[in-house]
């Protein structure tokens, strides 16, 4: 599955993994707007930001194909676009378009990559997002593969009953059954898991086995990224 | 309907980023009343939830399947406030885990769907959930999607992507075949729980104030307003982006543009952007004004 490979990524061991969450959250954010801001024609500064994809992709260790044909699930949606551009006779637009968009998506696969989930939430939680909202996103990716796999489950034995034959409303009721059931499985899941947590004395805040710490080296990371990329953008 | 980064121009972006930034925090002040620590487990799970109703797939003909979206069905589950977050959340993490959606496009991503869907979604059930519940629900269910998609396709219009207008039609008729499918959905589901347990589905009377009656009504009017007019005229709207300098005027531009953008310059079409204009800006009124409320409510 794809997410379980994005978190064996993000397990690696290299000089980009070892850099602060944070660090690595604030040059993504400025890898975005400067790529945003850059117009269709300044092919150099584009060249620019792409190369500091791929030696970051490199340097993190990551398998350089695995994560272009990663990023490639974009395109459907930028080519079609792309294409609706090209036939509005904007043809370098639509050029632009789909590649200032796959270069969104490879930076943003980076850092994911590179940064295990835990670490990537307490980054933005230390740079201002709500604690409530980093909670719910790590109790969601927590449950969300329990719950896929029992979303399956489901599936599967309504195929084994012959779910997959018969009248459409039939099946469809059969469907909606199937996602109250869930719906049921996981309303009570989560009774337990918070009867579980208080039992083990949560505190209300998830810790990291190792604390974050931003340290020389990740604030020479960021200056030096960022500004290379704004070199590239105003030259 | 998620929107990738750089299809969107910087100013509709950003400001779609500010206010949703206001309107989740407002959310999360709301909510924050109601909602003691032990709901936070069941907010992330019923996000996993949604997350996971995604693979199970709903025959709806012609060989082709939808799939829950879940906006109406959170709101009138587990509340229309953390229907909000939730849905932020799986936004968020869609975004950053699967590369669905930009990072920069969340706020936008997060106004269509996690705000305006879930309020939109939500309005049908807090006014006639009592009386007609099941029309509600589906009605819910319709609009929380139609919303969303027509919100989306007013961005992307407005930020200078072109389209035909054949193109425009045809996506307000898929966005309004899955707002049906989405709806159908919703209530057969909802069916279902009541079947389990009625205690799942909440009595709409029970909570909620006005505000959220009226920012529900904005976004609907707001959907409404980018449905008549990217369907009557899409180009009316790119215009609009034109004229107050979002989109740049592009580098190589058609005879053929040119003429339909002289054409289509009338009256009522300046009226018509006008119109729209104020709507955004009443939208932003509202979620200033909800967060001054909730500020010296709290306070």
């Amino acid at each position: 599955m794809h997410h379980v490979l994005v978190d064996h990524w993000s397990q690696g061991a290299s000089p980009l993994h070892a850099r602060d969450a944070r660090a690595k959250i604030l040059v993504l954010l400025v890898f975005l707007i400067v790529l945003a801001t850059t117009p269709a024609d300044a092919y150099v500064t584009l060249a620019i930001d792409a190369a500091v994809l791929v030696s970051g992709i490199l340097l993190a260790g990551l398998p350089p194909i695995s994560v272009l044909v990663r990023a490639a699930g974009i395109l459907p949606f930028s080519a079609a676009f792309g294409a609706i551009t090209w036939l509005a006779g904007d043809g370098w637009r639509a050029v632009a378009l789909i590649e200032k968009s796959y270069l969104s998506a490879v930076a943003v696969l980076l850092l994911v990559g590179t940064t295990p989930l835990p670490r990537l939430l307490s980054g933005l939680e230390a740079l201002g997002t709500p604690r409530i909202l980093v909670l719910l996103a790590q109790f969601l990716y927590r449950y969300l593969f329990v719950i896929s796999e029992q979303a399956q489950h489901l599936q599967l034995a309504a195929a084994c009953r012959g779910g997959s034959s018969g009248r459409r409303q039939s099946r469809f009721r059969a469907a909606a059954g199937a996602l109250a059931v869930l719906f049921a499985r996981s309303y009570y899941r989560a009774e337990g898991i918070h009867r579980a947590m208080l039992s083990r004395g949560f505190g209300g805040r998830f810790s990291l086995l190792n604390p974050m710490r931003f340290g020389a080296l990740d604030a020479v990371f960021t200056g030096a990224i960022v500004a290379l990329l704004i070199m590239a953008r105003v030259q | 309907m998620h929107i990738p980064d750089n299809f969107l121009a910087t100013p509709v972006w950003a400001t779609l980023d500010a206010i949703s930034a206001g309107a989740v925090g407002v959310t999360i002040r709301r909510a924050g009343r109601d909602l003691p620590d032990t709901r936070i487990p069941l907010l992330g799970v019923m996000g996993a939830f949604v997350f996971a109703a995604q693979m199970i797939n709903f025959p709806v003909g012609a060989g082709t399947s939808g799939h829950l979206v879940g906006g109406a069905l959170l709101a009138c589950t587990i509340g229309p406030a953390p229907a909000v977050l939730v849905m932020t959340t799986i936004l968020a993490i869609q975004a950053f885990v699967f590369q669905d959606g930009g990072v920069l496009a969340l706020g936008a991503n997060v106004f269509n769907m996690a705000v305006a869907g879930v309020l939109a979604g939500y309005l049908p059930f807090r006014l006639l959930g009592a009386s007609r519940r099941g029309l509600a629900i589906f009605t819910g269910g319709f609009l929380s999607v139609l919303v969303s998609g027509s919100l989306a396709l007013s961005e992307l219009l407005i930020s200078g992507v072109r389209m035909p207008r054949a193109l425009v039609f045809t996506s307000f008729g898929l966005f309004a075949m899955n707002a049906l499918i989405e709806g159908a959905i919703t209530i057969s589901v909802v069916q279902a729980l009541d079947k389990l347990n009625p205690g799942f589905v909440q009595k709409p009377a029970a909570s909620t104030g006005r505000i959220l009656v009226v920012c529900g009504c904005v976004a609907l009017l707001l959907g409404a307003a980018g449905f008549l007019i990217a369907s009557s005229a899409p180009d009316a709207i790119q215009n609009l982006g034109q004229t107050l300098g979002i989109s740049t005027q592009p580098a190589f531009q058609t005879p053929m543009a040119n003429y339909t953008a002289g054409k289509f310059e009338s009256a009522w079409l300046r009226r018509a952007t006008a119109g729209l204009t104020g709507l955004l800006l009443i939208c932003g009124l509202c979620a200033a004004g909800a967060r001054m409320i909730a500020r010296r409510r709290s306070a």
